[in-house]
């Protein structure tokens, strides 16, 4: 070789490595921000959509399901590597994989694991056969899979004292602050394979602004966003945006005083959705009328969300509750920050049928503005969660193992609509925004980020050297 | 990266159905019977869509009885125009023939609002039929959506020539085609299994190339996990068909005299072969996705070089030069005596190359895989990886090829056994599926 050709690669070499890798790197500390302060890891049944999305996160990190569902809706191995049921879907037996163990080393047996099921379950008697565990149940359980998929259903070890978790998943807890800090390391023995990155630190109790700031300054990697703002306007970050997940509805509570179906129809007609979608939530989200959205269904547009003021007055004329008589205090979540400005507009267009609504965050409610997760890509899995946030009975269907058809998933969430107990506003999805450094990793389209191939465990760092702990930023030095 | 779904889109008024709406009696019944003798024949061919279209049109009759009905068609699926027209027209057959009238609103004793949408699986139609002021009924159907794959990435017509092999929605390693008794097979390294396709439906004129039909698989038993980006080699041996090397584990097939074909595996942490002939072998990091740098037996002086990806061999007159590339991004040249690194924001290479042999040019050229970084800094969709072909006439990498663009990320590249081609495996963007190509390269271009 030429001298000539020596110094320009000797030249070309103290540029640095800015290779444009396909294959992804081990290494590095992820450094996520949210919204959540939990107290502790886990995941309470009466949790706001905020903390569901927050721990069921986290600890999907830590533990494992028996089964996933992947992006196209169908059950996956995980814990489980086959599963049988009877024709009535109230016998159930999983086959589960060898050779897994706990963080703290102890074997996920079918003992271990059934234990842990059967704690979560009183309704269930969970046993274990030899490499296997049965489910039975007396009301058939035609959407186990989809259950079991569940984040609720980790295989996570709890100890009384309030320790963390130990699960089988790619990331064990290596330190946890509650409500501030949780430090996850790498699983080497992750049935999975070892995640790429060495660990993932989890700064808690961030508000969105603040997390926003912290991604746009280089000080973290992964940050939740409001749907309305993702729209990568930050220069160094993607936005992800998930299918819709989450249902914004009115509920009526039991003892609420507006109690005529025909003035809640009334409500219901007189809600003008598109302003709303266009105005408060920037286009993000889906007007609906029914609970579940459309790409679980297909049907949603059966249900009619057009605002029709006219039909709405001739209902109140015909209603038992003679609404000018009568005024519906409306409440809403407070730390829900477009809750408010959408409570009003509703307040208002109720007041242009003749229906009045006061927004108020004390006193009787008669009706409220709530946010519940749609949890499973499983429409009758979700419409029974929905069903249980907004306290309404719980859906019956058919019991058939191979899923419910879907006349009789139409008919089921008509009546539960019927009841003029809820009337639902809005499909909304959750966003999350990454840095230029995350690579091959998206959240999946539900919002979670632990399904197969696309869990944070997945994803790797492209640059390994400029990752500031926390303990580096500052107000954090010798906070641990 | 996800994201919403689409806007709800509209169809276009189909032609013979505004000639309907706009005519009189007369046109009417001339538009009915062109509808039966022109459109119903193509409509009754067994197509899934005009079988579900003719679903929902029995479901629709019985709910409204025989009578005059309005029809509102909308179409917010994924379905282009033209399936759309054949929904449209198969359910209007179908309701013509169980005695249900297409009319204006105006001589319509009712209305049925017809949708076509979609869940995460199926495709989903809705009809709400609404008679007078009576309570409204609905109908719906389903069938399931075919995977929403794009049209495989078309053949480059420079100088890197992609021909698809095989899809399917399972990870693929490796593949490789060898001839066996009875013709060819196409041999697939999964995660699990070795597969073995035979090829069904072709001519013996070469006019249909057929299609791959499952004919044997041979599982793979492993105690340890596998690492995440798992990779895997599959190399055709000529004392029998092919060794299968994975992160820990080496399969040797037995021999393809003996029938049936077995598969024995052994967990070892045995290198791997570089060359088909064997000549230097690597060792691989059993819980990672590289070779750890270690060679057996060296090249030249040099046994040990920086943990890599993947490394190609070009034969030049008097020596072998072989190109690394390594897990830090850098390229290592190692003609057996020097050790090379080339760093720096010139090579945008990816992480896996292969040597092809061409005849054309020098002879050899090193086909290397790139991805789209560039589209990660300026926001743009990411995913897209490519293959180039490159030459090395003085150390100093040159391209000679265009890109060659997939749909997808490349997961694998590997030379194949006769050193004049590869096979790199990607895993399309949008559907998740994983496609294996066969990689040559062409002159003159």
């Amino acid at each position: 070789m030429r001298p000539i050709a020596y110094l320009l690669l000797a030249a070309i070499s103290l540029l640095g490595a800015v290779a444009a890798e396909t294959r992804p790197h081990y290494g590095g500390t992820l450094r996520v921000m949210l919204q959540s302060a939990p107290s502790a890891l886990d995941l309470p049944a009466n949790a706001t959509p905020a903390e569901y999305w927050d721990l069921s996160r986290t600890l999907s990190l830590i533990g494992n399901t028996l089964v996933r569902i992947d992006a196209q809706g169908r059950p996956q191995p995980a814990l489980a590597v086959a599963w049988q049921s009877d024709a009535s879907a109230s016998h159930w037996q999983f086959t589960l994989r060898r050779g897994v163990k706990f963080h703290d080393g102890s074997a996920a047996s079918p003992a271990a694991i059934a234990q842990i099921l059967g704690a979560l379950h009183s309704g269930w008697n969970v046993r274990a056969v030899a490499d296997s565990i049965t489910i039975e149940s007396a009301p058939p359980l035609p959407s186990l899979l989809a259950e079991l998929a569940l984040p609720r259903n980790l295989a996570l070890k709890r100890n009384a004292n309030g320790a963390p978790p130990v699960g089988t998943g790619p990331f064990l807890v290596a330190e946890w602050q509650p409500s501030q800090f949780l430090k996850l390391a790498a699983n080497e023995e992750s049935w999975e394979g070892r995640p790429f990155v060495d660990a993932v630190e989890i700064e808690f109790g961030k508000a969105q602004r603040d997390q926003a700031i912290a991604l746009e300054l280089g000080k973290t990697d992964v940050i939740e966003e409001a749907p309305q703002s993702a729209s990568g306007s930050q220069p160094h970050s993607t936005s992800s945006v998930s299918l819709p997940t989450e249902l914004l509805a009115l509920v009526f509570p039991v003892n609420s005083r507006a109690n005529d179906p025909r003035l809640r129809e009334a409500l219901a007609l007189a809600i003008n959705r598109k302003p709303i979608q266009s105005v408060l939530l920037k286009g993000a989200g889906e007007p609906a009328a029914s609970i579940l959205p459309n790409w679980m269904t297909g049907f949603s547009a059966v249900f009619s969300a057009q605002a029709n003021a006219q039909e709405a007055r001739i209902l109140l004329a015909d209603s038992h509750q003679p609404a000018p008589n009568l005024t519906c205090e409306l409440s809403y979540d407070p730390r829900d920050p477009q809750a408010q400005l959408i409570a009003e507009r509703i307040a208002l267009n109720a007041r242009e049928v003749g229906i009045t609504v006061q927004v108020s965050l004390s006193g009787a409610e008669d009706i409220r503005l709530v946010r519940v997760v749609l949890p499973s890509p499983d429409p009758a899995t979700s419409l029974g969660e929905a069903a249980r946030q907004l306290g309404l009975p719980q859906p019956a269907f058919s019991a058939t193992a191979g899923g419910d058809t879907l006349e009789d998933l139409y008919q089921t969430e008509r009546s539960l609509l019927e009841a003029h107990a809820v009337i639902p506003l809005f499909h909304l999805p959750v966003a999350t925004a990454e840095g230029a450094r995350v690579r091959d990793w998206s959240p999946e389209r539900r919002g979670q980020w632990s399904a197969s191939r696309l869990s944070l465990a997945d994803f790797w760092l492209s640059d390994l050297r400029s990752t500031a702990s926390r303990a580096d930023l500052p107000g954090q030095a010798g906070s641990r | 990266m996800n994201r919403p779904p689409s806007a709800t889109r509209y169809n276009q008024r189909i032609p013979h159905m505004r000639a309907r709406t706009f005519s009189g009696r007369g046109l009417g019944w001339l538009s009915s019977f062109m509808l039966v003798t022109v459109f119903l024949p193509s409509f009754l061919s067994a197509s899934p869509l005009s079988d579900t279209a003719r679903q929902l049109a029995h479901k629709i009759a019985a709910a409204s009885g025989p009578g005059a009905f309005a029809l509102e068609f909308t179409n917010r699926s994924s379905l282009d125009e033209k399936s759309a027209r054949e929904v449209r027209g198969a359910l209007e057959a179908q309701l013509h023939v169980e005695g249900v009238h297409i009319a204006k609103p105006e001589q319509a004793t009712g209305l049925v609002e017809v949708v076509l949408s979609e869940s995460l699986r199926n495709y989903v139609w809705t009809a709400v039929i609404a008679i007078g002021s009576d309570e409204k009924k609905v109908a719906l159907v389903s069938l399931p959506r075919p995977p929403t794959g794009a049209a495989v990435a078309p053949v480059m017509p420079i100088a890197v020539k992609t021909a698809l092999l095989f899809a399917q929605e399972q990870p693929m390693l490796d593949v490789a085609l060898v001839e066996m008794p009875g013709g060819l097979r196409l041999i697939v390294l999964g995660s699990d299994a070795v597969s073995i396709y035979d090829r069904q439906g072709a001519s013996p004129s070469g006019n249909s190339i057929g299609r791959w039909e499952l004919e044997t698989s041979l599982p793979i038993t492993h105690a340890r996990p596998f690492p995440r980006d798992l990779r895997g080699r599959l190399l055709q041996r000529r004392d029998h068909l092919f060794d299968v090397y994975l992160p820990g584990i080496v399969c040797h097939s037995t021999p393809n005299a003996v029938a049936p074909l077995n598969l024995a595996c052994s967990e070892t942490d045995d290198p791997w072969p570089l060359t088909p002939d064997d000549s230097v072998r690597a060792f691989y990091a059993s819980t990672r996705n590289f070779f750890t740098g270690a060679l057996s037996p060296g090249i030249g002086k040099i046994s040990n070089v920086p943990s890599f990806y993947a490394a190609a061999a070009f034969q030049r007159t008097n020596y072998t030069l072989w190109a690394f590339a390594a897990v830090d991004g850098s390229l290592h040249l190692v003609d057996g005596v020097t050790d090379q690194a080339i760093r720096g924001a010139s090579l945008k290479w990816g992480s896996d190359l292969a040597a092809v042999r061409s005849n054309c040019g020098a002879g050899t050229q090193l086909v290397v895989s790139e991805s789209d970084d560039t589209a990660h800094e300026t926001l743009r969709d990411i995913g897209h990886d490519s293959l180039l072909a490159f030459e090395i006439p003085d150390r100093d990498p040159v391209a000679v090829s265009a890109a060659a663009e997939f749909d997808g990320q490349i997961t694998a590249l590997w030379p194949d056994s006769a050193g004049n081609g590869a096979t790199a495996v990607v895993r399309k963007k949008d559907t998740g599926w994983y496609e294996a190509y066969r990689v040559s390269l062409t002159c003159g271009n």
